[in-house]
């Protein structure tokens, strides 16, 4: 069974239909593209996919489990978590504690224990830390614990966007742009670094790009959109020599 | 023939909240802030007003655009001084820096004027009607609030939706960034939706204060919340919306000061904007806004 | 490089636990020289009457902080939920009085009364209100404040051995025995609260709101109030109850106040509703914006400068809310424009360095 199953998901604003009988189905353990020209409605699908926007029409099914209509806290519960093409971190708080906030769901106690600093504070709080430092270690941020989020440099906001959706230990990952701005060495290496979660974390992802060399580098399966619907889909190197794509991409 | 006279008296209140409310909701609409110093610069106007009429002997009408004038550059300059280094600030860190605002006018005015509330001489003398054998009476103040506050609805609709600086302000308050690239320039027009706003709570305070003739350093507080609470119960960044806000706010409060209650009766006025925001938080005539991911 | 990696851990937890425990240090000392230099008789009777008021408005800026600086919204009825403290307690007190003769039972309870009664009317408040966001927020807690204390200003109270009269009109309406005790009486409020507040009481209340605030901003619920702060959108994304945490921080921030209006209410014999107006919350966000937004310790050091000085020095006293209303404007641009920030940031940063090597070369 697949991990991500999409039918037929649609969704107007207004009069405008953004994004209409668009499907994908995702494997366990895939790393699938998303991508197409700009306004061609990938954040829009990402937003429905994750709760962000109602969808009009279509199912969204993820790991046998109807999701379709839920909202953005229950579909992370279900396992979806993502990453922003704007990137937003909790930038007055340190990069640590960002990531410990996205533990939130998965080291629980109460407010009552947090404020008398019962035992079970102090036990919860020194695992939380043990495993944000072992998220922050895969990004090679782990020395930059103490720091604010606010104060990295970019590509590592980046990063820690990607710590922080891992934390929340999502079954699928949405990255929406993470190459967005990075220089080529710095996009090398985050491929290197998603290939590495996927393999360890047995994550499967889902991402939006528009740097070619990532997607052709790292990117097994692609789907291309445009004005909102699949324009095709198929193992990478085939979809990449599509003329329709390449027109799409290059205009007449 | 209570009824009717209470009626009067609230729709009278109601026409200078409304007056006040148009300020706020230009401001709201065009720049996207509560101004909350906008009821201290009625107190101001009050007090320019006092000044030239008590003080210096000035007739009413000059005593009023003297007023006008004074309240104008004075919204110019707190939009200049106070608002505008923080165009890209938070709301949090805008609306305390209104409060401290409204606390400088406050407090200016006690400085200058003392605590003791002086009497205002009301600067309209038209004369009251009497209808049906003298029970119901309309003030000079009451007509001339609710003629004067519908002439500048309509005058404001006009300039508005006629001029061009109007459809560049209605341009700002759509899309600040798209206006900016269609050439509209951004800081005239906030300026100027500052001064409209400004000069308005001038006149609202010439109306205020010849209806409740007492005036002092808070006495624009009060309204001006009230008036706030009426721009968003008609819809915050619509003028129709303020005027039916403010009548309907003006009614309801000078009806429950008079069948439930005079001490509730500004408890019943923020019941009502509680209320509006829990069912319709964009109020009778607004629309809703949603932020983009 | 591994050794690197183990003190950037090991360092990493102490800065919030140093920074609360100076705090509370301070505090005690503060106590400690308060009580000897009255105990010797050194300090005016102005000041004495000052001692218990520094601890409310302390508390009352701390509580405030927590939904200012830490929530990151903007309440303006910390005055509202302070005068139900007050009042339910100062009832408590009243009635039982005779029947709980323990001070050190009957205030303590009194306290919790009216913080939790708050706390309730923060919640009932909270529900319908912490959907609004920013300007809407404000004014609408504002309003919330203005009807609590406009209700109680108007609320007659009193028992008798028929049992307890209420009313809303007029005193005459109450019909009260001639036996009967009045608790409420209108504008004029309460009166008869009994004396239990001291300077020790309020001194180990703060002592408690401050460890009540730190704990709780670095806790799992701290953690996701701040991270709500700073961004709704990413908050929802990682699985956060915004409306939970929220209602939460709210909650906590009315119960403080609460607490502070009991330590209020029992300092006086009578109080009246009015003194709990707007004004009043205003000047406590003052306190908050002054002593550093989001800084708890900073809300003390403010609340109780900003008290204590315009007593001492009688002659800016009448200049005092202009300067306080300048300051406000001025510390808004400074600490919101870009500009100013970067400056700022710059400098600092500069001057940290300039500081850290002095002290290298001082290892050395």
């Amino acid at each position: 069974m697949a991990l991500l199953e999409v039918k037929n998901l649609g969704i107007s604003f207004g009069g405008l239909r953004a994004v209409d009988e668009f499907s994908i189905t995702i494997e366990k353990g895939q790393l699938y593209g998303l991508i197409g020209p700009n306004g061609a409605g990938k954040t829009t699908i990402f937003n429905m996919l994750t709760g962000v926007y109602k969808p009009t029409d279509g199912t969204i099914v993820l790991d046998g489990k109807n999701i379709t209509g839920k909202n953005t806290i229950e579909i992370n519960r279900a396992g979806i978590a993502r990453t922003f093409q704007n990137i937003r971190l909790f930038k007055d708080m340190t990069v640590l504690d960002n990531v410990k906030v996205a533990l939130h769901n998965h080291y629980k106690y109460s407010t009552f224990t947090g404020v008398f600093r019962l035992p079970r504070y102090f036990k919860l709080e020194k695992a939380m830390d043990a495993k944000a430092l072992e998220l922050l270690k895969v990004f090679e941020l782990d020395d930059k614990a103490s720091l604010l989020a606010s104060g990295l440099p970019y590509g590592d906001q980046r990063k820690l966007e990607i710590a922080r959706a891992l934390a929340t230990q999502p079954k699928l990952l949405l990255l929406d742009e993470p190459a967005a701005g990075m220089n080529p060495n710095e996009t090398a290496e985050l491929m290197d670094t998603i290939r590495f979660v996927r393999d360890n974390f047995d994550m499967t992802v889902l991402l939006i790009e528009h740097d070619m060399s990532l997607v052709s580098g790292i990117c097994e399966k692609l789907s291309v959109l445009n004005f909102g619907q699949l324009l095709c889909e198929g193992k990478t190197a085939e979809v990449l020599k599509n003329p329709e794509v390449i027109t799409a991409y290059l205009g007449e | 023939m209570g009824f009717l006279n209470n009626l009067i008296n609230g729709i009278s209140l109601g026409s200078i909240y409304a007056v006040i409310a148009l300020g706020y909701t230009l401001v709201y609409g065009i720049a996207k802030m509560l101004n909350f110093a906008h009821g201290d610069v009625i107190m101001v106007g009050g007090y320019v007003i006092f000044t030239c009429m008590t003080t210096w002997g000035l007739n009413s009408w000059l005593s009023i655009v003297l007023a006008v004038i004074a309240c104008t550059l004075l919204g110019i300059v707190i939009e200049k001084v106070a608002y505008k280094p923080l165009r890209q600030a938070t709301s949090l860190a805008v609306l305390i820096t209104a409060i401290g605002v409204s606390y400088f006018l406050q407090n200016i005015a006690l400085l200058i004027f003392g605590e003791k509330p002086v009497n205002f001489t009301s600067v309209v003398n038209v004369p009251s009607i009497k209808l049906f054998d003298g029970q119901i009476v309309i003030s000079g103040e009451t007509s001339v609030a609710i003629i004067v506050s519908i002439l500048i609805v309509v005058g404001l609709s006009l300039f508005i939706n006629k001029t061009k600086s109007g459809r560049a302000m209605l341009a700002v308050s759509e899309d600040r960034g798209a206006a900016q690239l269609m050439g509209v320039n951004i800081n005239r027009t906030i300026s100027l939706t500052f001064a409209i706003g400004s000069g308005l709570a001038a006149i609202a305070g010439a109306l205020l204060c010849s209806a409740y003739p007492t005036l002092q350093n808070t006495t624009g507080a009060m309204p001006g919340i009230k008036a706030f609470v009426a721009a968003v119960f008609g819809g915050i960044g619509s003028i129709p919306g303020a005027m039916i806000g403010g009548i309907l706010i003006g009614v309801i409060e000078i009806l429950g000061r008079a069948y439930i209650s005079p001490q509730l009766a500004d408890a019943i006025v923020f019941a009502v904007l509680i209320l509006v925001l829990i069912i319709k938080p964009t109020g009778i005539l607004g629309k809703k806004i949603s932020e983009k991911v | 490089m591994k050794k690197e990696g183990a003190s950037a851990k090991t360092k990493f937890f102490k800065p919030q636990t140093r920074k609360s425990f100076i705090t509370y240090a301070m505090v005690i000392v503060a106590f400690v020289v308060m009580q000897i230099l009255s105990s010797g008789g050194y300090i005016s009777s102005m000041l004495t009457g000052l001692l218990v008021p520094l601890c409310v408005y302390s508390i009352l800026a701390v509580s405030l902080n927590l939904t200012v600086g830490i929530l990151g919204e903007l309440s303006l009825g910390q005055a509202g939920f302070m005068c139900v403290g007050a009042y339910t307690s100062a009832i408590f007190s009243i009635v039982t009085s005779e029947t709980i003769e323990n001070v050190w039972i009957r205030f303590p309870l009194a306290i919790l009364i009216g913080g939790i009664i708050a706390a309730v009317f923060g919640i009932l408040i909270g529900i319908p209100v912490l959907r609004l966001k920013g300007d809407y927020l404000a004014i609408v807690t504002l309003a919330f404040g203005e009807i609590i204390k406009n209700v109680f200003a108007a609320l007659y109270l009193g028992y008798d051995s028929k049992g307890v009269h209420v009313s809303l009109k007029s005193l005459s309406n109450l019909n009260l025995e001639p036996d009967g005790k009045l608790i409420l009486n209108g504008p004029q409020g309460i009166s008869g609260t009994p004396n239990d507040s001291t300077f020790i009481i309020g001194a180990v209340m703060l002592l408690i709101t401050l460890i009540i605030a730190y704990n709780f901003v670095y806790s799992r619920t701290g953690r996701a109030v701040m991270a709500i702060r700073d961004n709704v959108i990413a908050a929802e994304s990682v699985g956060l109850n915004i409306t939970k945490y929220k209602l939460v921080t709210f909650a906590l921030t009315a119960f403080l106040a609460g607490c502070a209006g009991a330590l209020y209410s029992h300092n006086f014999y009578t109080l009246q509703a009015s003194k709990f107006d707007y004004n009043l919350s205003i000047l406590i966000l003052v306190f908050v914006v002054l002593g550093g937004i989001g800084s708890i310790r900073g809300s003390v050091i403010a609340a109780i400068v900003l008290v204590l000085l315009p007593e001492m020095l009688r002659s800016i006293n009448s200049y005092r809310m202009l300067i306080y209303s300048i300051v406000l404007i001025v510390m808004m641009i400074i600490t919101s424009n870009e500009k100013t920030k970067t400056f700022i940031s710059a400098n600092t940063a500069k001057f940290k360095a300039l500081f850290k090597r002095e002290k290298v070369k001082e290892a050395e």
